[in-house]
């Protein structure tokens, strides 16, 4: 039910207007059908499995969140408070939905879920995450990774 | 996050991107991207609903199947059912706040207010098995002192070493914050993100505290701690005279 009208005038405003990279490029990468893709997700959300190092600031860099973390151990280490986390609370899929790529690779919808995922700290500048971005790519065709799910929040 | 989309597909990854915020998503021009009409911090929809999570994570990712793009970028036609109050929801009870609103009345009240929310986060433990609290890795009660002694103007040390007091102090607001949300949630309302915040900034010391707690430090000379305070602390729809 929420969309950039129900927030307060100021806080839409900067959100629609947040200065964003001008690509000159338009990527575009062709895979196999979805049931034999191999999936990850790469989450904004500032992520961080609990008791290692959570996002300080505007952080560049990302953390990994391997496949057999369990829902307890997940924290949310994002510099913003602008944005809901109840729902987060209640249910880590809201933000990070592993149990239900989990189910879909169990259905054969998609291939296979990705032994690690990752978490970027979304209010960081998208240029100063790029180097860690690329570098993110090689991890995840090392892990034979052919989509990744974006999940910001 | 449609930036990391557009970096990751140059480097041979396949990628499709939720958006939360259409406009930034037209000017980045992600390979594929889907909109949902969610509020933030829920990309994925209603918690504990997973026929529509499941719905929206395969919107998406059917994406990565078309063959006409780039860009794609299209739009989830339904609503976050959970997005509506839930009027038999009533949070659980703490005493009015303080009349006078001294810092350290305030601080004060908070420490006492936290162990009476003891037994509904008890409960949340028991309903979730899980709970968000931990950035700061104090125990509560601690967690609650150290915020406390800010709001009373201590300026308390850091109690973790090679983190800064101020970011210890971030890290325990959004520790208080969540043992609260998560304890309001306790039991079998289903309450709305709104209905919540509403409580929490509205009727708890806490709440009260973390208003006063942002004025003080506003008001010291520590640009860092101002930056913290001014921004980290109170969202921008709760900072009072802003509505």
């Amino acid at each position: 039910m929420t969309r950039l009208t129900t927030l307060p005038p100021a806080q839409a405003e900067r959100l629609a207007a947040l200065e964003c990279p001008n690509f000159e490029t338009t990527p575009w990468v062709t895979g196999p059908a979805l049931s034999r893709r191999r999936v990850a997700i790469v989450s904004s959300a500032g992520l961080v499995v609990r008791g290692e190092n959570p996002f300080r600031g505007r952080d560049p860099d990302y953390r990994a969140i391997p496949a057999d973390t369990k829902a307890d151990e997940l924290l949310v280490s994002h510099i913003s408070i602008n944005f809901d986390r109840t729902g987060f609370q209640e249910d880590w899929n809201v933000v990070f939905p592993l149990d239900r790529l989990n189910e879909l690779a169990a259905d054969g919808v998609i291939g296979s879920v990705a032994q690690t995922h990752y978490s970027f700290m979304g209010a960081t500048d998208p240029v100063q995450m790029e180097p860690y971005a690329r570098a993110l790519a090689g991890h995840l065709k090392h892990d034979q990774v052919d989509a990744a799910i974006l999940s910001p929040v | 996050m449609s930036a990391l989309g557009h970096y990751l597909e140059e480097e041979g990854i396949a990628t499709v991107a939720i958006s939360l915020i259409r406009p930034q998503t037209e000017n980045t021009k992600p390979p594929r991207a889907l909109w949902v009409p969610f509020e933030l911090g829920r990309p994925f929809g209603p918690p504990n609903d997973p026929v529509f999570q499941k719905r929206v994570i395969l919107t998406a990712l059917r994406l990565l199947e078309r063959e006409s793009g780039p860009v794609i970028i299209e739009d989830f036609p339904d609503d976050d059912p959970r997005a509506q109050p839930d009027p038999a929801w009533h949070p659980p009870f703490v005493p009015a706040a303080a009349a006078d609103g001294s810092a350290e009345t305030l601080a004060t009240q908070l420490e006492v207010e936290i162990p009476l929310l003891r037994g509904a986060h008890d409960l949340w433990l028991s309903q979730h098995g899980r709970t968000t609290v931990g950035l700061n890795a104090l125990p509560m009660a601690d967690c609650g002192r150290y915020v406390a002694d800010w709001v009373r103007g201590k300026a308390p040390p850091s109690p973790r070493d090679g983190f800064s007091a101020p970011l210890m102090l971030r890290f325990a607001v959004d520790d208080v914050k969540a043992y609260y949300l998560e304890a309001g949630a306790a039991g079998a309302g289903k309450p709305s993100s709104q209905q919540l915040g509403d409580w929490f900034w509205n009727e708890t010391a806490a709440g009260a505290a973390i208003h006063a707690l942002r004025e003080t430090c506003l008001a010291t000379q520590d640009e860092r701690l101002k930056l913290i305070a001014g921004n980290f602390m109170v969202p921008a729809a709760r900072v009072r005279g802003t509505g």
